[in-house]
């Protein structure tokens, strides 16, 4: 037998024999996704108040003995240096500026390379030592994007709040924490959700390390059956099926939510 | 330095440049502030007297200079500056309440998280302070749901729930309708009868005749006049003063 690339009812009827293929990739899908905006996201919060923090541990190299400031602007320079800051934005670059399918291979190929695993299952099929490097990557470039996301959220906050936090005796970090965050989670919540359907779309990348997701399953339908198109057509409408109410639903909120901000 | 009990806050050669000194918003600011003062500060805009106010409680961190409060020089990087600021009560022009937290809300936060004041009496001490300023029935409401001159209320009380020894007023009714300009300017009239310390930044010159015990005139970074609203209303000094009183009065 040949691979056929036409389409016909048979080979719906032969391809929808192996269903429950396509329902364990579905489970992995919505798992890998799922996993990946939580780590994702703490991932992505700490990152952001890292990029915003004020810490300069070089302070003082700015001062002479009497206190005033130096001339050597080097040094000047220096005392205005934030490791935090400047470790976080090389993080958001360097994941921003490289593709998902490389970081994922050097995930996978490298640094897990000699990290033994459980290969253990679980949700029906999913294989441990697959999946959690997948969603290792996922998450790591995710909260990148994420990571830009929440600092815009953060920024987006007048600085008149942080003002009246301060001036009441709140320490930044509670500043942070009962007043800016909350907001700015609020405001950033329809572009979170957005990221979310991102990744869903793009949790279909773990098939090339042979994550059991959906296109897993597109390969494994095509190795059975001989069949391309209609396994292909079946994952679009699955995918489909998961993105499009996602959207939907995150919409609905965001008219909900703009309806009741008028500030 | 000398500090006398009667001394609240002693501000001496207080600068602020910005672009390296290229912009001076205070240039050389010495004052002091006593226990019951109302002292009020006037000026053109760009004068720095918001600049000065803010340096108060290190909004603005000054270039150079040190203030005093309360026998501590808070300009010392080594103190704790959130220890201060509990005890300095803070107005803005813009009111800055939290909009996702309710009226109570906004004014138990920092009692409950910094003094860590029992809820309950928060609360209760909250709803009396609403009272007194006439909002006793908008405790949960959201600030969206008051008008300008409630929430500037509301800001005066949740700094009043700190039991501060100060309160700093940043143009408290610069961003106010005209007929919600009275509301605000009494509860501040009451404060001041109750002897509560306070610095008010306005252009309310009514204000600072009637309420005021102190009046300082700023221009370009600089303190160019002070003394008792009589002096500098009916018989200002120098030419600037005069110049701006012509131009407000």
């Amino acid at each position: 037998m040949i691979l056929t690339s036409l389409i016909s009812p048979e080979g719906f009827e032969k391809a929808w024999r192996y269903k429950d293929m396509f329902v364990d990739g579905l489970v992995c899908t919505v798992s890998l996704s799922f996993f990946t905006v939580i780590i994702g996201f703490i991932l992505a919060l700490v990152l952001a108040v890292m990029r915003l923090s004020n810490w300069r541990p070089f302070k003082f190299l700015a001062l002479d003995k009497d206190g005033h400031l130096r001339d050597n602007r080097f040094l000047v320079g220096l005392s205005k240096f934030n490791p935090l800051s400047f470790i976080a934005s090389c993080y958001v670059e360097v994941f921003r500026a490289t593709p998902l399918l490389v970081q994922l291979f050097i995930i996978y190929y490298i640094v897990f390379a000699n990290v033994p695993l459980p290969g253990f299952k679980f949700f029906g099929n999913i294989r441990f030592d697959r999946f959690f490097p997948g969603v290792v990557a996922l998450s790591l470039n995710s909260a990148a994007y994420l990571c830009e996301i929440i600092r815009s959220g953060i920024q987006s906050i007048d600085g008149g709040q942080t003002e009246a936090a301060r001036s009441l005796g709140l320490t930044q970090a509670k500043t942070m924490r009962f007043i800016i965050l909350p907001q700015a989670i609020k405001n950033i919540l329809p572009a979170i959700a957005n990221e979310f359907v991102t990744i869903i779309k793009e949790s279909s990348i773990c098939y090339t390390i042979g994550v059991q997701e959906i296109m897993y399953a597109v390969a494994s339908v095509k190795g059975a059956t001989y069949r391309i198109g209609e396994p292909l057509i079946i994952a679009t409408l699955v995918y489909f099926c998961l993105t499009f109410p996602t959207s939907k639903i995150i919409e609905h909120f965001e008219r909900k939510m703009s309806v009741g901000d008028k500030r | 330095m000398l500090v006398t009990n009667d001394k609240l806050i002693q501000v001496k050669d207080l600068k602020k440049y910005y672009k390296k000194g290229v912009i001076k918003a205070l240039d050389g600011v010495t004052v002091d502030i006593n226990r019951g003062d109302v002292m009020v500060v006037i000026g053109p805009s760009g004068s720095g007297k918001s600049t000065l106010l803010r340096s108060l409680n290190l909004l603005e961190e000054p270039t150079d200079g040190t203030i005093v409060f309360e026998g501590v020089d808070i300009t010392n990087n080594k103190i704790d500056i959130n220890v201060h600021r509990q005890k300095m009560g803070m107005v803005f022009q813009h009111f800055n309440l939290f909009p996702h937290k309710t009226i109570l809300e906004n004014m138990t936060l920092a009692p409950i998280e910094v003094k860590h004041v029992p809820k309950a009496e928060a609360e209760k001490k909250a709803r009396a302070l609403l009272e007194r300023v006439g909002l006793g029935d908008r405790a949960e409401a959201y600030p969206i749901q008051l008008s300008g001159g409630q929430k500037q209320r509301v800001a005066i009380v949740r700094a009043l729930c700190m039991e501060p020894d100060v309160m700093l007023f940043d143009e408290p009714t610069s961003a106010l309708d005209p007929e919600m300009v009275g509301e605000v300017l009494d509860v501040m009239k009451e404060l001041a009868h109750e002897g509560m310390t306070m610095v008010v930044v306005t252009h309310e010159m009514g204000f600072a005749r009637e309420v005021g015990n102190r009046v300082l005139f700023m221009a370009e970074g600089k303190l160019v006049e002070e003394g008792t609203p009589e002096d500098i209303f009916e018989h200002p000094r120098s030419e600037r003063l005069q110049d701006f009183l012509s131009k407000v009065l």
